[in-house]
């Protein structure tokens, strides 16, 4: 198992990996071309020894002839001396009238089955555990009178065909070695070469100042400049969040500071009367700033619980309109004291999403809050099924068209005037992103050129 | 082929050479010509090796041999078997897969190299049989070992007539000149009846077409036809023959020593030799031995042995002086013609080939047409390979 893992492709470096993409093949074929040249350098042995197979049974045939009767033959002593060559193989001959019957010869052999193409045919028998090299030559006489057909079988140990093909085969083999070596040679050297701007690379990286994000700048071949420039973009996407985080964070202690040299200043306006009427009412305008900045704490908070990517929350089965109705409950009483109309309007079934529920509550809230915030007099809770959609509708002033995208981004307010922390839907334009739910904000009352009022709409995408 | 019968009648050592020759065993034959004898040399230590030796080579030609080799190794006890060619032959075939003999050694040269192309050799990987003279071996497995000219004899009183022959081409002049002088006067083998005739009949007709003018020749001399040595030189020495031609030199060599009438002639235009072909059988019992006992026949010892104490001739290209095939090729330059050792040896052997030589040789000697008597009867038994 261990052993497995350690041979494990994505293990093994990449000049590993290409040795062996390089060299299994390479082996391969190497084996291959040894095969071939084993065979070839057989077959060319053959081809020329089996000449001389050829040479000397013509030459016995050419002396058989009709004599007394039956088929005569005068051997000629060069024939079969013909068919040893300096490896002194052995010799064997035999002359075989048309009936198959053994005329002379040294040895009995046997037949082969006839060639396709010219007189002759050879084939490799073993003849008393001898291994052979057997020529069979058909033909037939050419008297005057007589025309009979006779076979002239000729047979030769291997001794000179096997040194001759070892011969041929030590030359290829030679050859075939040294193209392997020089084809290794080849392979180590251009993987090197590849791999070099790898290495550079590797450099480059491990030689930057850790806080720089600024862009990798190095001549690169074309299948690394892409991941140059992969690299380059996340560089570019992690230098605009760090920007977006400076300014939050600017913007966040900005806030917070407004506030709160507020509460000291009507600390200090108070501490300087001594009525008692003037201190409650400091202390009431004190409160209502204190209650704000607390919202203002708790929105910051939530935003960057929504803005860590480390945190992402498990998502589950939801019913929006159970969470529509509880929500609506739970702010209807704060609400109806300052005369705000808060209504809900949810089908008699459930509509299942997966979400995470705190966030979609939050969201909801944050809908709700804003509209109150900005004047709104009736706020409308809608839940539809088939597509999935939360709507809140409100009759406050509205957003102009040209402010939608804005209003998105964290403490930009639509409006100055009002109490709005300026996160609201900053927070929820975070949280339709983390559930892929598009967000849309629509005039709600179009016809109304004062209080056009605002529908914002999440639009749930199936799952 | 038949082995001169020089040495029929049994000649009984005169004296034990060495110490280690103990029992020499002679076993007279059930046939009268077929003599088998067997020499013995007893091993004189413990453990014993054995080493079972073919041969046809007479007793007096290889007692020095053994005895030599029995002195360096006396672990080894020898077994020599004295055979007639075609006897030996007949034996090592019918003991193909059985093989009593280690060593096989036959001046029947296309017999013998018959044995070896059918693969009833086996190979000597020794330093001494790679480095032997390639046209005295076969592979390694078939070694021509001793060097023994074919000559011509004649009567020394022949002088006083005519000039003797020192060539072929002298004696088909003399006998085209003096046909009547030299009428029924020459002796020669008779190739219908003798196998080493008929080796001999072959041979001379593939190196010089000329040859059936020699044996008309011979034929309108109407020459005496014999079928061994022995007898030719016999004849030659009762004064029955003046010239007696294709003998077998390592015979008449002996035989010449002691006849002074006689004289031996290699022939000046060219001469067959004869080699005496060694193998190891390949079933051999006691390959060791038998390796040991070839690397000895092609050593430089047992060479010079067989060129001082033998009249067979040696081939071992480091021995010199008489006797060997050195001094032949410095006397006689490219005259010599060894038998060569390869497949032509084969055709030698053919049946049909046989016939039509014997034929032939029948025709010019005759110097009548073929045919007219007939076809010819296969004239000899002879063994036949291909319908054993």
């Amino acid at each position: 198992m261990t052993l497995l893992r350690r041979w494990r492709l994505s293990h093994l470096s990449l000049y590993r990996r290409l040795m062996i993409w390089l060299f299994c093949p390479l082996a391969m074929l190497v084996a291959i071309m040894l095969l071939q040249a084993w065979f070839a350098s057989r077959e060319a042995a053959d081809r020329a020894f089996d000449r001389l197979l050829d040479a000397a049974s013509l030459s016995i045939a050419e002396q058989v002839r009709w004599q007394q009767s039956r088929l005569w033959m005068d051997l000629p002593p060069s024939a079969l001396e013909m068919l040893a060559t300096d490896a002194q193989e052995r010799v064997f001959y035999a002359l075989y009238d048309a009936q198959g019957h053994f005329v002379t010869g040294n040895r009995s052999l046997p037949s082969l089955p006839p060639a396709k193409a010219g007189q002759m045919s050879y084939g490799d028998v073993i003849s008393r555990d001898m291994p052979l090299r057997l020529g069979v030559l058909r033909s037939r006489l050419e008297g005057w009178d007589r025309s009979d057909r006779f076979e002239v079988r000729v047979a030769q140990s291997r001794e000179g065909r096997q040194a001759l093909a070892n011969q041929l085969f030590l030359a290829s083999f030679v050859n075939i070695v040294i193209i392997a070596a020089l084809a290794m040679v080849v392979v180590l050297l251009s993987a090197r070469f590849a791999l070099e701007p790898l290495t550079r690379l590797r450099r480059a990286i491990r030689q930057r100042d850790p806080r720089t994000l600024a862009p990798l700048e190095l001549a690169l071949p074309r299948e690394l400049a892409e991941l140059r420039q992969a690299l380059n973009e996340l560089l570019a996407r992690m230098r605009r969040v760090r920007a977006n985080q400076e300014r939050f964070i600017g913007d966040a202690s900005h806030q917070l500071r407004t506030p709160l040299a507020g509460l000291s200043a009507h600390a200090e306006l108070a501490m300087r009367q001594s009525e008692p009427a003037a201190w409650r009412e400091a202390l009431v305008t004190m409160h209502g700033t204190a209650t704000k900045t607390a919202r203002l704490a708790g929105q910051l908070l939530s935003m960057t619980r929504l803005n860590n990517p480390e945190a992402t929350p498990a998502k589950r089965s939801v019913d929006l309109a159970a969470l529509a109705q509880r929500c609506v409950r739970e702010s209807f009483a704060r609400h109806h004291r300052h005369g705000i109309d808060l209504g809900v309007d949810v089908p008699d079934h459930a509509v299942m999403v997966s979400a995470t529920d705190w966030q979609l509550e939050e969201a909801l809230n944050n809908l709700i809050e804003n509209a109150a915030l900005y004047g709104a007099r009736q706020i409308t809770v809608q839940v539809t099924d088939a597509p999935t959609r939360l709507v809140v509708t409100d009759d406050g002033p509205g957003i102009p068209e040209s402010q939608r995208l804005l209003v998105l981004r964290p403490f930009h307010r639509g409006q100055e005037a009002g109490d709005g922390t300026g996160l609201g839907l900053a927070i929820v334009d975070s949280i339709a992103r983390a559930h892929d739910i598009r967000l849309l904000l629509q005039t709600a009352n179009p016809d109304h050129p004062e209080r056009p009022g605002l529908c914002v709409v999440l639009i749930f995408t199936a799952t | 082929m038949r082995r001169p019968d020089l040495h029929r009648h049994l000649s009984v050592p005169r004296c034990v050479r060495r110490l280690g020759v103990v029992w020499l065993a002679l076993a007279l034959a059930l046939t009268a010509q077929a003599q088998a004898r067997t020499l013995h040399f007893a091993a004189d230590t413990e453990p014993s090796r054995a080493l079972t030796i073919y041969g046809v080579l007479d007793p007096p030609q290889v007692r020095p041999l053994l005895s030599d080799f029995h002195r360096r190794h006396p672990d080894i006890a020898i077994d020599y078997h004295n055979l007639e060619t075609l006897a030996l032959h007949a034996r090592v075939l019918q003991e193909r897969d059985t093989s009593r003999a280690d060593v096989i050694l036959s001046p029947a040269m296309p017999w013998q190299y018959q044995l070896a192309n059918e693969g009833l050799s086996s190979p000597i990987d020794s330093p001494a049989a790679a480095d032997w003279p390639s046209w005295a071996r076969w592979r390694q497995e078939l070694f021509g070992f001793t060097f023994e000219p074919i000559v011509m004899v004649y009567r020394r009183d022949l002088a006083r007539r005519m000039i003797p022959p020192e060539s072929h081409a002298d004696l088909l002049s003399l006998l085209r000149q003096h046909s009547r002088q030299l009428d029924h006067r020459v002796v020669t083998y008779d190739p219908r009846r003798s196998g080493a005739g008929y080796t001999y009949a072959i041979e001379d007709a593939r190196i010089s077409a000329r040859y059936w003018d020699l044996v008309e020749a011979l034929g309108n001399s109407n020459s005496a036809l014999e079928t061994t040595t022995a007898a030719m030189l016999e004849g030659l020495s009762d004064g029955r023959y003046w010239i007696g031609y294709n003998l077998i030199g390592s015979y008449v060599q002996d035989y010449v020593a002691e006849h002074p009438e006689l004289v031996m002639v290699v022939p000046q235009d060219y001469a067959l030799v004869l080699q005496r072909l060694v193998m190891m059988s390949r079933h051999a019992p006691h390959p060791d031995t038998a390796r040991r006992f070839i690397d000895y026949l092609l050593s430089a010892s047992a060479q010079r042995l067989l060129a001082t104490q033998t009249t067979l001739g040696a081939v071992h290209p480091s021995v010199d002086g008489a006797g060997t095939a050195a001094d032949l090729r410095d006397r006689l330059g490219e005259a010599i013609r060894p038998v060569q050792i390869g497949p032509g040896l084969l055709a030698t052997l053919d049946r049909l080939k046989r016939q039509t030589l014997l034929e032939q040789w029948q025709q010019a000697f005759d110097n009548r047409p073929t045919h007219a008597g007939g076809p010819l009867a296969d004239p000899s038994p002879l063994p036949d390979a291909a319908t054993e």
